[in-house]
């Protein structure tokens, strides 16, 4: 599965330099780029062994051959699943959940931020606790379980999208970058006639593409992951989020199996069909990565300033 | 917003505190029914089926299997509605984390009726909160489970389930007879190409392996699979205690007439010194008991292993595909090897069952809902049904009774190919409703070769189960913080002794380190509970 790692935005361009690196620099760079290499085979190995078994041959995984390359190449695994309305439903209900979901948050957090940075409000640092607090304490399982239920919004999408919807973390990195923010800049804009909501969507949303798009990153990727709020509200299969499914699916196996039990009911889906499920289900993830990754511009701001 | 949600949740959870705890059962006496039959039969015996008198909806925590999702359209609900006139409302819990779900829906006060897929001794955790029914206050409504329990004698093992209230709060899934699945495989066409016969004691195992590694002396002829749990939970049997997925933490010892502690007995250590012995001679692979399953098939596969743990299903679904490429070879499991305690078997006829939640009292369908379960869980109509499904469209009976599956449906190697599956397709033979029930009915499935299996141990000698002794609820409490911990660092050692970790000399020093844990004083407490059970009891 995908998980991001905190990812802040650069704040200035590193630039080139001329002079000759010293012999401890080079050693450093040679050791620097082996342990690297290290960190990457050993990352992307897991990853790569499932992609090879997704389009392999079952007897071969069976036989423990495959391990970088496919082994009894097909595709026939991938048109089990592609067939497969269950899988398809569980994966339109993540795409519908992460979309909401990530939506919701933004919004919630980055209104919250703003307020946050300024300096002038009052009561900012109640503020600021109170979102602080729920880091260190929350109502506990049951008791969050007694209110989504009592709120009614069990088997809806709000029991997925709304709690948790402001994460503090991704809240203080944005109050701060906003804070970062030259206080010039706003005060132009209000003397041309802005008021604050002008002020917040005209000039600062798009001086803060780079904050933005790291945390639509990092609340998609989490929300995309997420299984557990899924699990605890909702109690029909055709809304699962695919997630669900594949966690049952994986991690089903042989946990109740006990002597003099129903054997006949152990959970063995085979290993092909777990690995599809897995690669179509990080892929997306993946391949928003490259498309994000343009907006950690930097210097955007460059001389907009003159002190 | 985060602070009103915050000051909503602690009053919701106070309340929620004060609706749990009304919901406690009141003790004592026949409980009064008035109100609470309608859609019941009033002629409802053992022989009938229940139909509801009216349409009546039912709750039911469903634990949905990876193998078969559930589906709506399944031909189960639809049979169930005609024939009991009851719908069934499932809450879909993945069966991965069945189990937390269960927890969270009854500690919320939120638990469906009938909450499936509870295995005996899961339900202790819930008694005390009164939000589970005392079945066995209600079993005159169900007449089924009620000629079972007389005609298969299952009164030793329904007071395993007694709690201190001298209740059992726990319908289990029961069996006529004890019957064990797992057993170890063996490539038996090397055992032919050996010469040797297939083992019928522990320590004929040892002597197969011996031969087989001298064979080939650079394999460990055993490498087993399900992390060890499977073999220590085999073998522990005919040592005479309790190992791996059956291990307690107390066992009855028969002369003295107390319990003891499992893990320091002496039948332990020769359960775990005869495993020593098979890794230290190298016939069983090290790797045995931390490989995933798929390491060890693999090992099966491809003749770098010639012995591992199975159940019938493992044979037909992982073993014997995995062997296609090696011509010739054959595997097969070994009936159940005898060892220092005899031929027996040590299990229970007890299954996974149900728990009734207290909600249902206060419903006015209460005893239909009883009637229900009676007939779909504990009849032979509704065992045959949940499992074969309904006769003349997935199923047949010939006229010696002998059923056959419908051509056009697989299930388990019969019919291999066809287009429907009796899981997948129509829902019967599914864990939450198909177990346990008459050895007939259970076997009227099995290929040949698992008749021939299950005859082979059905002249085993039964061992009888431990007595009850009932915790309190601040015995359990205690109990409790003691058992994890035990249990833990005694899995821990078995696994040091068995690898050749740690020396058999520190023998003394493990069991010390047992009790400096409380192990002495879990026995005690242990025995104190049975011996009031029995002055309570007789």
């Amino acid at each position: 599965m995908v998980t991001a790692g905190p990812l802040p935005p650069k704040p200035a361009v590193t630039r080139p330099t001329r002079v000759r690196d010293t012999r401890g620099r080079r050693i450093f760079r040679v050791v620097n780029t082996i342990v690297l290499l290290g960190v990457v085979a050993v990352t992307l190995y897991p990853f790569v062994n499932v992609v090879a078994q997704s389009f392999s041959d079952e007897q071969a995984i069976r036989e423990g051959r495959v391990n970088l390359v496919p082994r009894g190449f097909n595709l026939d695994t991938y048109e089990i699943i592609a067939a497969d309305p269950v899988f398809w439903n569980s994966y339109l209900n993540t795409v519908v959940y992460t979309v909401t979901a990530t939506l919701i948050s933004m919004v919630l957090t980055t209104t919250y931020a703003y307020v946050l940075s300024k300096r002038h409000l009052k009561g900012r640092n109640l503020l600021v606790g109170v979102a602080v607090f729920t880091m260190f304490f929350n109502g506990g399982l049951i008791p969050n379980y007694v209110l989504v239920s009592e709120l009614g919004m069990k088997n809806t999408i709000w029991a997925v999208v709304l709690p948790n919807a402001i994460s503090v973390f991704n809240l203080l990195v944005m109050k701060a970058f906003f804070e970062s923010l030259p206080k010039e800049l706003e005060e132009a804009a209000s003397i041309d006639g802005l008021n604050t909501y002008g002020v917040l969507l005209r000039i600062v949303l798009p001086l803060s593409r780079a904050v933005i798009a790291t945390m639509v990153l990092f609340y998609a990727v989490a929300n995309w992951n997420s299984w557990f709020s899924a699990f605890l509200y909702f109690d029909r299969a055709d809304l699962f989020p695919v997630t669900v499914y594949l966690r049952n699916m994986i991690s089903g196996a042989t946990t109740a199996a006990s002597v003099g039990s129903s054997a006949g009911d152990e959970a063995q889906v085979s290993s092909n069909i777990k690995s599809v499920t897995m690669v179509l289900t990080v892929l997306p993830i993946i391949g928003v990565y490259p498309f994000v990754q343009r907006y950690f511009l930097s210097g955007v701001m460059l001389g907009a300033v003159k002190q | 917003m985060r602070t009103k949600w915050k000051r909503l949740l602690v009053v919701l959870a106070v309340s929620g505190l004060a609706v749990a705890c009304t919901g406690e059962s009141e003790s004592g006496g026949p409980v009064d029914l008035s109100g609470k039959r309608v859609g019941a039969m009033t002629d409802y015996s053992a022989g009938t089926r229940f139909t509801a008198t009216e349409p009546v909806e039912f709750s039911l925590l469903y634990s949905d299997h990876p193998n078969y999702a559930i589906k709506d359209d399944w031909l189960l609900w639809k049979e169930i509605t005609a024939r009991t006139n009851v719908t069934l409302k499932p809450t879909v819990v993945p069966m991965s984390d069945y189990e937390q779900k269960r927890s969270l829906v009854v500690g919320a006060g939120d638990a469906p009726l009938i909450i499936a897929k509870t295995y005996p001794n899961q339900e202790d955790a819930y008694v005390a909160s009164g939000t589970i029914l005392p079945v066995s206050d209600h079993l005159d409504l169900m007449p089924h489970l009620k000629s079972k329990i007389e005609q298969w004698k299952l009164q030793p093992e329904l007071n395993t389930l007694r709690q201190d209230d001298g209740k059992f709060y726990l319908l289990p899934g029961v069996h006529e007879e004890v019957w064990q699945d797992y057993t170890l495989a063996f490539r038996t066409d090397e055992l032919t190409r050996l010469g040797l016969t297939t083992p019928k004691t522990w320590d004929e195992v040892r002597t197969v392996l011996r031969a087989i590694k001298a064979a080939h002396p650079d394999t460990y002829p055993l490498s087993d699979r399900f992390e060890g749990k499977s073999i220590l939970a085999t073998a522990s049997q005919a040592f005479g205690t309790t190992a791996g997925w059956n291990y307690d933490n107390a066992q009855w010892d028969e002369e003295t007439q107390k319990f003891e502690y499992t893990g320091a007995s002496d039948e332990y250590r020769q359960l775990v010194e005869f495993l020593r012995g098979l890794v230290a001679e190298g016939l069983m692979d090290p790797e045995s008991f931390t490989q995933k399953d798929e390491p060890a098939i693999s090992k099966f596969a491809t003749g770098r292993s010639y012995a591992i743990s199975s159940n019938a299903q493992n044979i037909t679904r992982d073993y014997r595909p995995a062997l296609a490429n090696i011509p010739g070879a054959t595997v097969a499991k070994i009936p159940v090897p005898a060892g220092p305690a005899g031929d027996v078997l040590a299990t229970t006829r007890l299954e996974n069952g149900l728990m009734i939640s207290a909600k249902a009292l206060e419903s006015e369908n209460f005893v239909a809902l009883m009637q229900f379960v009676d007939w779909l869980w504990y009849s032979d109509e509704g065992a045959e049904f949940a499992k074969w499904g309904v006769e003349g469209t997935t199923y047949t009976k010939d006229s010696t009774g002998k059923r056959v599956l419908d051509p056009q449906i697989t299930f388990n190697g019969i019919n291999p190919g066809a287009p429907q599956h009796l899981q997948e397709d129509f829902g019967f033979q599914g864990g939450v409703f198909a177990y346990g029930g008459s050895t007939e009915l259970l076997r009227s499935m099995f290929t040949e070769e698992e008749l021939a299996f299950q005859e082979s141990i059905s002249g085993k000698e039964v061992v009888a189960l431990p007595p009850p002794h009932p915790f309190s609820d601040e015995e359990r409490e205690q109990a409790t913080l003691w058992e994890t911990p035990l249990k833990d660092f005694t899995q821990q050692s078995t696994l040091q002794f068995v690898l050749g970790d740690r020396e058999m000399s520190s023998w003394d020093a493990y069991t010390a380190e047992l009790d400096a844990k409380g192990a002495g004083q879990y026995v005690e407490l242990l025995n104190g509970a049975h011996q009031r059970y029995r002055q309570k009891n007789g």
